[in-house]
């Protein structure tokens, strides 16, 4: 039995993968010009929290924890280095730190917060992926009702998102100050999607990169 | 004649193209019509380029197979109904005059068999008369069982295209679009209306059907703001298009306007460049949802109802002009063109210009004396006032027209008839505004006698119509609507004051005289004797037929519309449908506005499936939900089974075996060494909260307030009706800390559940709830030798059953991984169900296969999970329950709790008189009394096989397998008092006339005592 732990990222088996309808076979993927790249985001910590918004301790607290404002404005998320804490509904938030530990976020979460919550980790359900490129605005439309071009646009700490039906399955879809999209989207639809968005950006020359 | 001489397939060599006026040049466009070779210009449509080589026939009427030519030069196109391409990409039923061409277009009649100049149904024709409305219905009606031999032939004989039998290669595509303004229609009023929008600032979409903006225009000789009309609409185009804020869609069709302002476009990507495209998406449809509309579809030109109008050669005014101005071509010699109105003047000026002969303007007004009369007469062109065309001669193409006085009402023949040698008529009956997508929205179209049409009715979306799809012809008039339509609606999605920003543009045109409204040209003879007067020319409907439906009773418009077939065909009644309903009208004795319009539905034109299915089509048709070793599984060679969404491993054939072999071999490796299964796609909640324990002993028929950490309870779920509807295990975790298992297939209906009682009926409790069914795969490693393997990998948890019993769970370390295990079986055998978060999924699985290989370990799918915990009586909800079933049912009283303080969700209802009925179908298993013989699943239950049928049935199977563990069929049934039948034989009849007879047994199969997972 080996002892290295492998661990596989949702869209592990896409990594290298790429479309793009008008391209001769024999190009390989990195001389392919692709108006949509899909990068993969490193495994991360992701956190569902519960709490009281009208709580001013437990608002405090989260901030003072995660060093990022709780986001209490519906649709928005926040950002500080490498912790986004997005909102997902009046009473739940989505913590997402990129190579953070989840159990130890959890511990100091529970340690400062009182009263009625609920921390849970679902790190291994989940993934952030980013859609960057000039294609990136049509295949969201050719995905989702939502009107993402309907936003204002983000800075670099705070900006919209919105849980959403993405192609047949859902996806937390924000947007960043670059023009660029994240998705966070279910480990289990994610092959899906993954052939979902390769099939939708082909016209464009779409592949899917490892963050 | 001479440039429409009849060959015998009526079509022209390359080289001769009669009707192509020499000033229009452009690149040459090789095509085919029918097998023969023809040569168009770019920029052509099919039907132009017909027209220039001449082409007369190019289709069959539908009933009749009556020689039909091009008759109009867009979306009312009634006859040139084309079937384009062959093979996979075939398309059928497109009308010529939308078809654009391009190099290499096939295209060929989709009416007439053999041939379109030889149409065996034609003989059909000269018995036109004998063919009246509803004739099918009455003349094949008996016997009825031959109806379907009769419909296979009459569907064959009128022929409506082929669809291709071949997978489509093309891709389509959906975008959803969100605008605040969106233009329909791209002519004079769409186009200041999308540029008023665009000066605001909002979003703007506007659509056209054409390849090109402009409508009407690209067939005008008029002057706006000094330049010729098409020059106009090329600078304002290049304008629009500056715009950061405009989306300009030009070959797209909005085809459907639906609630909230929800409209459908369909555009046509590259269907102008060739029949296939592999690279590019064919046709896409934007959804879009519009703050506000502004219709500015135009309006057709209405044909006029004389005797046999439906000869090739008899043309729409407008159509004319179109094909004159608009494309260069000249479709006929020696016109005559026959007017109500001093709109269709214009034709006679056009016409003029190409230098072929005007034969005469023949006017049933008495007294025309408009401007533009005066300018037609200054050319020299006859103009026969207060005259009718009451009939057109020739076959295949017009010879002649007969030409009477009429009276002033327009109702009879007042004089002696003449005939004019002619080969081309363009006839106008006035014009008929384009209602429909306002129709859609529900709006009721008005009539107004002033206009001689309908105009759209009060609006009831955020909608309004601007031009000719609202009454006004002029330009001038036209002009001004749009723009002011475009800057209120800008201002009323919340951009700009309201007021229009451009200067009125400067037009120049005719004042026009009133027209005579005249639905049905008199004849000599009576409606039902004179030759045919055509109404609807794709169905072949007549004036006599709409009369004569009048006769038989009918009177409701939409009656007479589905008994005549009238505006039926895939021109949906734009050309025929005002004529055939003041006919009715007239008919009836009453006014058009009594009689009233069919209502238009969506699809404005049709629109083709592979549009509509966009790209949720082969893998991508339904989303496939994969666990962390799905790509172990398909290395293993797994049959997979959707559960759900989800795809699970069935079974692990090896070589050789059957789905039989492979079951059997994986339950016994099982029952006697170890199997491991994919546990993953479980429903997983996690539960949080100090009323944690409170609600979920709510929700659950039985109690979780003793629930102490480190310990996992079996419950059943109930609806308020008692029935259940999921089950599963619940862990304690912590203080106020669970974890709720759901089904497979139930995951997210539970979830939705307890939210809906938490927030609706409980919100005191104090619970949050949420889903970790990603988060965590599950690896279950169940059989006598599940202890020893999972001792291989995990160190940090005694596993003997004193510290590890049966229904408990532990944290530990499973391959180096933090997992989680239960001690939860279903398949009574010792089981341990590893957790680990989904990333660690494979690695930890592989290293529990590899742990396990010395008791050669063996992955089982979930066929063998069935049969398995059915041995054990275990049941499946939804599979031996199916939402008629009570806890009582199921023999499973032991998980109601009969004590617990506070009531449950389907409790009251437990104690209805129909639930403690003694002959409810109740759970039993069933042991064949042949071992082999494996009982259908659904199998009907009759305690007596040898009653006549019906039989009276008592119950049915609901699982069946055959147990190799045991050595014989096993299944499990619903049986009316079942548990109190014991020992009883009953009988499966089934449909092949085979009886099977079983006995009632104990559900409870394998190991009663339920020792072997307690150890």
């Amino acid at each position: 039995m080996s002892n290295v732990i492998k661990l596989e990222s949702p869209l592990n088996y896409f990594h290298g993968s790429f479309n793009k309808s008008s391209a001769p076979e024999r190009l390989f993927n990195d001389q392919i010009d692709c108006d949509l790249v899909i990068k993969e985001a490193p495994l991360s910590a992701h956190l569902n929290l519960r709490g009281n918004a009208d709580d001013s301790h437990f608002c405090s607290a989260v901030a003072k924890v995660l060093a990022v404002a709780l986001p209490l404005q519906p649709g928005t998320y926040q950002r500080n280095a490498n912790t986004s804490i997005y909102w997902l509904g009046p009473s739940e938030w989505l913590i997402v730190q990129e190579g953070g530990d989840a159990a130890a976020i959890e511990a100091r979460l529970r340690e400062s917060l009182e009263g009625h919550i609920s921390i849970v980790d679902v790190s291994g359900g989940q993934t952030c992926i980013n859609l960057r490129g000039v294609a990136v605005a049509t295949v969201l439309k050719k995905s989702s009702i939502y009107d993402f071009e309907g936003w204002a646009a983000a800075t670099p700490n705070s900006g919209r998102v919105a849980q959403t039906p993405f192609a047949k399955a859902s996806a937390a879809v924000s947007n960043r100050s670059d023009g660029s999209y994240d998705l966070v989207i279910r480990r289990s639809f994610a092959d899906y999607l993954a052939q979902w968005l390769l099939d939708a950006g082909a016209e464009f020359g779409v592949r899917i990169e490892q963050g | 004649m001479s440039s429409n001489r009849e060959s015998p397939n009526q079509v022209r060599p390359n080289q001769e193209r009669p009707n192509r006026l020499p000033t229009h040049t452009g690149t040459a466009i090789d095509f085919t019509f029918n097998g023969v070779a023809l040569q168009g210009i770019a920029g052509d449509t099919l039907a132009s380029a017909l027209l220039a080589n001449g082409v007369n026939v190019v289709g069959r009427s539908f009933k009749y197979g009556r020689p039909r030519g091009i008759f109009g030069h867009g979306a009312e196109e009634p006859n040139g109904i084309i079937q384009l391409g062959s093979g996979a990409g075939t398309v059928p039923n497109l009308k010529a005059t939308q078809v654009e061409l391009y190099q290499g277009l096939e295209a060929s009649s989709v009416n007439g068999w053999p041939s379109v100049n030889f149409d065996v149904m034609g003989l059909v024709g000269a018995f036109g008369r004998l063919m009246p409305p509803g004739f099918y219905y009455k003349t094949f009606m008996y016997p009825k069982k031959l109806w379907m031999t009769y419909e296979h032939f009459i569907r064959k004989a009128a022929g409506l295209g082929a669809t291709p039998v071949e997978a489509d290669p093309d891709s389509y595509d959906k975008l959803n679009q969100h605008c605040d303004v969106l233009v329909v229609g791209a002519g004079p009023a769409g186009l200041v209306a999308a540029r008023e929008a665009a000066r605001t600032g909002a979003r703007v979409i506007i659509a056209d059907e054409q390849s090109e903006f402009g409508g009407s225009l690209l067939a005008s000789k008029q002057s706006i703001d000094g330049l010729l009309a098409t020059d106009w609409v090329a600078s304002l185009a290049t304008e629009l298009k500056a715009y950061s804020n405009v989306q300009l869609l030009p070959r797209s069709t909005v085809f459907g306007y639906y609630d909230h302002n929800f409209l459908t476009i369909l555009e046509r990507r590259t269907d102008h460049l060739g029949l296939t495209s592999a690279h590019q998406v064919r046709q896409r449809i934007h959804r879009v949802r519009a703050a506000q509309v502004v219709l500015a579809t135009g309006a057709f030109e209405r044909p006029l109802v004389f005797a046999h109008n439906d000869i090739p050669g008899v043309m729409l005014a407008s159509s004319v002009s179109t094909y004159v101005n608009r494309y260069g071509v000249a479709p006929g010699n020696k016109l005559v063109l026959f007017t109500t109105n001093d709109n269709a003047y214009q034709t006679a000026l056009d016409w003029h210009q190409t230098g072929r002969e005007v034969v005469a303007v023949i006017d049933t007004r008495a007294d025309p004396s408009g401007d533009i009369v005066a300018a037609v007469k200054a050319l020299g062109i006859d103009v026969i006032a207060g005259h009718g065309l009451i009939e057109a001669q020739g076959r295949k193409r017009v010879k002649r027209a007969l030409i009477a006085p009429i009276n002033k009402a327009g109702t009879e023949v007042s004089g002696a008839v003449r005939a004019l040698d002619c080969d081309l008529i363009a006839c106008s009956g006035g014009w008929s505004p384009a209602v429909h997508l306002s129709s859609h929205t529900g709006a009721k179209p008005i009539w107004d006698e002033s206009i001689v049409g309908f105009r759209p009715g009060k609006s009831i979306q955020q909608e309004r119509s601007a031009g000719a799809c609202r009454g006004t012809f002029d330009l001038a008039g036209c002009l001004a609507e749009g723009a002011s339509a475009g800057a209120v609606a800008a201002s009323l999605s919340g951009y700009g004051e309201g007021n229009r920003q451009f200067p009125v543009c400067a037009v120049e045109e005719f004042a026009e005289q009133p027209q005579q409204a005249l639905f049905l040209v008199p004849h000599t003879k009576s409606t039902s004797r004179a030759p045919s007067q055509f109404v609807d020319f794709q169905l072949d409907v007549s004036a006599s037929a709409i009369e004569l439906a009048v006769r038989e009773g009918f009177e409701s418009v939409e009656h007479v519309k589905r008994y005549t077939a009238l505006g039926f065909g895939t021109d949906q009644g734009k050309l025929g449908n005002i004529n055939g309903m003041a006919i009715l009208a007239n008919a009836l004795e009453q006014s058009i506005a009594e009689t009233g319009t069919t209502i238009f539905r969506p699809s404005y034109t049709p629109t083709t499936f592979g549009a509509i299915a966009g790209r949720d089509v082969n893998n991508l048709f339904d989303p496939e939900r994969y666990t962390a070793m799905h790509r172990w599984h398909q290395e293993r060679g797994a049959e997979f089974e959707n559960v759900g969404q989800w795809k699970r491993p069935w079974f692990f054939p090896q070589q050789g075996e059957t789905m039989q072999d492979a079951v059997n071999r994986e339950g016994l490796a099982v029952r006697n060494s170890v199997g491991i299964l994919d546990a993953t796609t479980l429903g997983k909640i996690d539960i949080q909260g100090p009323d944690a324990a409170e609600f979920i002993t709510r929700m659950y028929s039985n109690s979780y307030l003793k629930l102490a950490p480190g310990k996992c309870r079996y419950g059943v779920m109930l609806k308020e009706d008692g029935m259940i509807f999921d089950d599963g295990v619940c862990a304690c975790l912590g203080e106020n800390h669970y974890l709720m298992f759901t089904t497979t297939g139930g995951a997210a209906g539970v979830l939705a559940w307890l939210e809906l009682w938490q927030q609706t009926e409980w919100p005191d409790l104090q619970v949050y709830f949420t889903s970790v069914t990603d988060h965590w795969t599950t690896a279950t490693v169940t059989g006598p030798n599940a202890r020893k393997v999972i001792a291989k990998v995990c160190s940090d948890i005694e596993l003997s059953n004193e510290n590890f019993a049966f229904m408990d769970w532990r944290d530990g370390t499973v391959a180096g991984v933090k997992a989680r295990i239960f001690r939860i079986s279903f398949t009574g055998e010792l089981s341990y169900e590893v957790n680990v978060p989904a990333h660690y999924g494979r690695h930890v699985w592989e290293a529990l296969m590899a742990a396990g290989e010395e008791f050669n370990i063996t992955p089982y799918g979930t066929e063998t999970m069935h049969v398995l915990r059915a041995e054990k009586g275990f049941i499946i909800v939804g599979q031996d329950t199916d939402g008629s079933m009570t806890p009582a049912d199921m023999n499973m009283d032991w998980v109601v709790g009969k004590n617990k303080t506070f009531s449950f969700i389907g409790k009251r209802s437990l104690q209805r008189s129909d639930m403690l009925r003694q002959n409810r179908k109740q759970l039993v298993g069933l042991k064949t009394l042949q071992a082999e013989t494996v009982l259908p699943e659904g199998a009907q239950i009759v305690f007596d096989d040898k009653q006549a049928i019906p039989m009276s049935m008592q119950g049915h199977v609901t699982s069946s397998y055959y147990s190799a563990s045991l050595g014989h069929s096993i299944a499990l049934a619903v049986v009316k008092g079942g548990h109190s039948r014991l020992g009883q034989i009953v009988h499966c009849p089934l449909a092949d006339g085979r009886s099977i007879a079983a006995e009632i047994v104990s559900s409870v199969f394998y190991d009663p005592q339920g020792e072997r997972h307690h150890v």
